[in-house]
């Protein structure tokens, strides 16, 4: 569906020099600085893939959708889409690909929603029958019927939002990019977009991607995450993943009936590479990183060898992970 | 062809709608039509004051420099109404909404303008015509059939010669990443039109026929009404003017487009 290789893309920066002497030598020979916004992507995606693409801010993330979408030329390394190259067969391309900028409208001010659709449905020159027919099934299950006919300029942010949401979708493309769509919404209607776009997801194996900060997003949607940071892929894979390599681990708190000095803890854990905290006499926490290979064994060999009057499993969640990701240098190395 | 066939479709539509949708809101369509109609009633005020004391202008008289200037308002309508995109480099460039315009199977200088377009500029067609009027009966002026077609033609003309001129203005901003003030240009100069060309010195002159050549929106059409042979040539020549304008704009636009998307560098 998705293929993209050793994608390139430069930009040329005007190195302004200080000063008015300097602003004057700009005029005759200007300095130009090179720089990547991204360097060297490579990935693939399979039809009907639901996946999240994230990054700091100027990770290179907007660069990259605004090349897949066929907006900029890369400078190097190619895409296929859909059996198109984005930037040559633009007008084509764009036929197959529905866009949702959340900051930017693409509904007529002055027009009601339903009659900026029935512009757009003469746009992508969508067959009238089946078009109405998909039509009526996007205003059902977004729920925007009750205010379709309304001046866009009389509706709210959410409102607006879910019209958003069916405007791209109007020519029932094979391919949704989503670029921050719940920025500024209240959580009932976040929750009213995701469900629909899981739907649209099960129902038609429409693939979407997904660039968001909002990190419950992503949990929500996306199994697979990538990552970019400095114009790189920094990571790419599942969810879990992810929490993984980048979480603090797992913790597992014990609370114990007899008196247990992290010692005696140590012994029974042997070898195993664990962090154990000491809270008071009765508490004791241990720390995992790779969860899914040690968790269980951690809480059966404790179990087994203490009395133990309660157990909390603490989690990194997927927010404090992203936070560890934006603060760690991209020193981490990629992998497959 | 088919694409043109289109867009003029979709454009056909967008105003369709727009009107519907402005005459389901009745009592705020009555008010804006009549806010129109004085605004434009109040232009038309002003324009006779000034021209009674035009007196004679190089063998014009003051009123086929009346009927000139209503000619005049016509295109000038149109070309306001359809190339409403004064904001361009703001809205489009540095708000970055062109990102957006790209990823639809439609040309995107037509977007811009459906995206921009001003309907209400229409009313300035009526008072075009309103000032023509007076003027066509003050002079004794008298048409043949199918002189109104001619009419639309040239008014048409005169709009893509506007609209070509702008466009290549506006395009501007694909390569330069300051903010540039095009509309102030655009607005000193489309003034030139409006009066007979010969009233100037042969450089203004030359440049209102071949650089930018706004006497072709105003003057040598409504030369062609006045019954002034001289300028026949002229008349029958705008509909070329209109369409190579439009094409040279047309043609500045897509190279900025592709620098846009980083195809030159």
């Amino acid at each position: 569906m998705i293929q993209v290789n050793h994608l390139q893309k430069e930009f040329r920066i005007h190195q302004a020099r200080a000063g008015l002497g300097g602003a004057f030598r700009d005029l005759f020979s200007r300095e130009y600085k090179t720089v990547k916004a991204v360097d060297d992507l490579s990935f693939s995606v399979e039809e009907g893939e639901m996946f999240a693409l994230i990054g700091e801010n100027g990770a290179g993330k907007s660069t990259t959708i605004k090349m897949l979408t066929g907006i900029l030329n890369p400078s190097g390394g190619e895409i296929v889409i859909n059996g198109f190259v984005p930037q040559k067969q633009r007008e084509d391309y764009v036929r197959s690909i529905g866009v949702v900028f959340g900051q930017r409208s693409q509904l007529w001010w002055d027009l009601s929603p339903l009659e900026s659709f029935r512009l757009l449905k003469s746009v992508y020159k969508v067959e009238e029958h089946e078009g109405q027919r998909w039509l009526d099934r996007l205003i059902e299950e977004l729920d925007i019927g009750s205010f379709v006919s309304q001046p866009v300029r009389k509706l709210s942010l959410g409102q607006r939002m879910r019209c958003e949401v069916a405007a791209a979708l109007i020519h029932k493309p094979r391919l949704l990019f989503l670029d921050e769509p719940t920025v500024g919404l209240d959580v009932l209607v976040k929750q009213k977009i995701r469900e629909f776009l899981r739907n649209l997801n099960d129902t038609e194996h429409m693939t979407i991607l997904l660039t968001t900060h909002d990190v419950t997003d992503i949990e929500a949607l996306c199994k697979r995450v990538l990552v970019m940071d400095k114009g790189k892929l920094i990571f790419d894979g599942l969810l879990e993943n992810l929490k993984e390599k980048w979480g603090n681990g797992t913790e597992v708190a014990f609370q114990f009936k007899k008196r247990t000095s992290a010692e005696e803890l140590r012994t029974v854990l042997g070898e195993l590479p664990c962090e154990i905290i000491r809270e008071n006499d009765f508490a004791l926490r241990v720390k995992v990183s790779r969860s899914q290979e040690m968790l269980p064994f951690v809480l059966s060999t404790v179990m087994a060898s203490f009395d133990i009057s309660d157990v909390k499993i603490m989690e990194a969640s997927t927010e404090d992970i992203v936070r560890n990701i934006y603060s760690t240098d991209s020193e981490v190395v990629s992998h497959g | 062809m088919g694409e043109i066939k289109h867009v003029l479709g979709i454009f056909a539509t967008y105003l369709g709608q727009y009107f519907k949708t402005r005459l389901a809101y009745r009592t705020d369509f009555f008010g804006e039509l009549v806010s129109n109609l004085i605004n434009e009633l109040i232009n038309l005020v002003f324009i006779v004051v000034v021209f009674q004391h035009v007196p004679l202008l190089n063998d014009w008289t003051r009123d086929e420099i009346i009927f000139i200037y209503g000619f005049f308002l016509i295109p000038y309508a149109l070309f306001s109404m359809f190339f409403g995109f004064w904001d361009f480099n703001e809205r489009y460039i540095i708000r970055g909404e062109m990102d957006r315009v790209l990823t639809r199977p439609l040309h995107n200088l037509a977007q811009v303008c459906l995206e921009s377009i001003a309907p209400d500029r229409i009313f300035g067609v009526i008072t075009g015509l309103i000032i023509m009027g007076y003027a066509a009966i003050q002079l004794d002026l008298s048409f043949t059939w199918y002189d109104p077609f001619l009419f639309v033609g040239l008014v048409v003309s005169g709009m893509l010669i506007y609209g070509g001129v702008y466009t290549a203005i506006a395009a501007i901003s694909f390569f330069s990443d300051s903010r540039t003030g095009i509309s102030p240009m655009i607005w000193n100069i489309q003034q030139y039109g409006r009066y007979p060309v010969d009233v100037y010195n042969k450089v203004i002159r030359f440049v209102l026929t071949y650089v930018l050549p706004f006497a072709f929106v105003g003057v040598y059409p409504a030369a062609y009404f006045l019954r002034k042979e001289t300028w026949y040539a002229y008349a029958a020549f705008t509909p070329v003017v209109g369409i190579v304008f439009f094409s040279i704009g047309l043609v500045v636009w897509n190279w900025g487009v592709r620098k846009y998307s980083g195809a030159g560098s």
